[in-house]
């Protein structure tokens, strides 16, 4: 299988707290993984880490065959990304805050109308980011991922703060990506209703555990196997959250 | 040079620049009026003309300087934490020191161009209100380096502090916190207050002669370069959690 980006028991500790516990994740290139689980699962450490935002306390990762800390910016160079909450230099506008991620990547002037075009944006460009409401600032912060179309795109949760009408086309964005440009997205989110719609493979994460990792068929059969029915996901991903929740708590009290 | 023309596109509606020009506009206007109101008083004193020219309006000038010095370097950075701009540096390939020693060539710039003005200033006074033949550029010029190079560990320092904390009046704390005790410690004869970058800064304004003094130099500039290695390096080993 060709993956572009696999994690080998990746570990980030905080003291005493394990955010992310033996993660060991892969993504195969071309492919939309859906990376979910409840709000602390420990989803966004694990892409911090991949972007070197943070380090991990144990474990590797690569990138494409490349390694952080050595290639960061080779492997920066081949990422897009969209981390928590959107950034944006508040002084500048929704143009001048991509003119500078452009800048920094070395890409034609056109690709900051192309990303702005790919968001929504583009009537709303010479606006500056700070007046701009939480919906704009979420989609300025996913064409600052989408500019110059990289072939990896790291998205956490990129639909917060947008309207239903917003969640539907970002989404629709997001799922046409890879035939659009032949790109892998990694995209987490704690809802299963929304990742079900737009990936290939999911991988579930509670507590820092990575509970299952598959492609979408794989966890229907699981379903199916666990008693609940294929067409409703969601019940058996809480149920999976809630059963790792009991055992950790009976190890707890041994 | 690319990383530096970015920092200036980032610099925009800041208002840096303007700030680091209206000191030095500010300096030069200070400078002018004091000299046409206290012209007599200035030119009896017990001093060379051109220790008076050079010592006895540096004080305010000084001021204004450090304070235009502590204002540009928690701006230049504010900027960077408001709207977590920073958190999207960190995940672009870019220096992330590289960045941060661009900032430092933007505010020393700007501050060697406030000095400029402020010294163009002088310069004009000497050569239209001193007594003739007492005004000497030499003199005017080593002055105005040693002026700058004993502002530039204050400047190294606020922005080190100014990269370290998000919540821009922590540093701007720091820095009048500086000024303060920078003003109470000037004075003393004690060298190893000189660690401290205001006192240093506040050295040639408490001097009253306008000959550089060489050990306050070389701590200037050691002093300028130790926080900018702090800087740089804790910009290249704290990442963004």
């Amino acid at each position: 299988m060709n993956y572009i980006i696999t994690t080998e028991q990746l570990t980030k500790k905080y003291k005493s707290f394990v955010a992310v516990n033996d993660v060991t994740l892969h993504i195969r290139k071309g492919s939309i993984y859906g990376f979910l689980g409840p709000n602390g699962a420990g989803k966004s450490t694990t892409m911090k880490m991949l972007l070197g935002l943070t380090a991990p306390t144990n474990g590797s990762f690569t990138i494409d065959g490349k390694q952080f800390p050595t290639d960061r910016i080779a492997i920066l160079k081949e990422v897009g990304s969209f981390i928590e909450s959107p950034s944006f230099y508040a002084n500048l506008t929704g143009k001048e805050n991509l003119d500078i991620i452009r800048r920094i990547l070395g890409l034609p002037q056109s690709t900051v109308d192309d990303a702005l075009e790919l968001v929504g944006l583009s009537e709303f460009g010479n606006r500056l980011a700070k007046k701009y409401s939480l919906g704009m600032k979420q989609r300025l912060g996913l064409a600052g991922a989408l500019l110059g179309r990289p072939p990896i795109l790291i998205l956490d949760e990129p639909t917060n703060g947008l309207d239903p009408s917003g969640i539907h086309e970002i989404r629709n964005l997001i799922k046409s990506l890879p035939d659009l440009y032949d790109c892998t997205v990694l995209i987490s989110s704690h809802m299963l209703s929304e990742i079900e719609l737009i990936a290939d493979d999911i991988g579930i994460l509670n507590h820092g555990r990575l509970l299952f990792e598959g492609s979408l068929d794989d966890l229907r059969q699981h379903a199916l196997q666990s008693g609940f029915a294929t067409d409703n996901l969601e019940d058996m991903f809480l149920s999976m959250v809630e059963k790792d929740n009991a055992s950790r708590k009976q190890r707890a009290k041994l | 040079m690319r990383t530096f023309v970015i920092e200036l596109r980032k610099e925009k509606r800041t208002g840096v620049i303007p700030l680091m020009i209206a000191i030095g506009v500010l300096g030069a206007a200070y400078a002018f009026v004091n000299f046409i109101v206290r012209k007599d008083t200035l030119l009896n004193l017990p001093l060379a003309p051109m220790d008076v020219l050079l010592t006895q309006l540096y004080g305010m000038i000084m001021v204004l300087n450090m304070f235009g010095i502590i204002v540009a370097a928690c701006m230049i950075y504010n900027m960077e934490f408001k709207g977590s701009a920073v958190k999207k540096m960190y995940m672009l390939p870019i220096s992330v020191p590289t960045m941060y020693l661009c900032k430092f060539l933007i505010l020393t710039i700007m501050l060697l161009i406030a000095v400029c003005f402020q010294n163009m200033a002088l310069a004009k006074i000497g050569v239209t209100d001193l007594p003739k033949g007492t005004f000497e550029a030499h003199t005017l010029i080593s002055f105005a380096g040693y002026s700058f190079l004993t502002s530039m560990p204050v400047l190294s320092f606020m922005l080190f502090i100014a990269s370290r904390f998000e919540n821009m009046w922590v540093p701007l704390g720091i820095g009048v916190a500086g000024f303060l005790s920078g003003m109470a410690l000037a004075t003393s004869e004690i060298a190893l207050f000189m660690v401290h970058p205001f006192v240093v800064m506040l050295k040639p304004a408490i001097a009253m002669s306008a000959q550089p003094d060489i050990a306050v130099v070389i701590v200037s500039m050691i002093e300028t370069i130790l926080f900018l290695c702090a800087g740089l390096w804790s910009a290249k080993k704290l990442r963004y959690e």
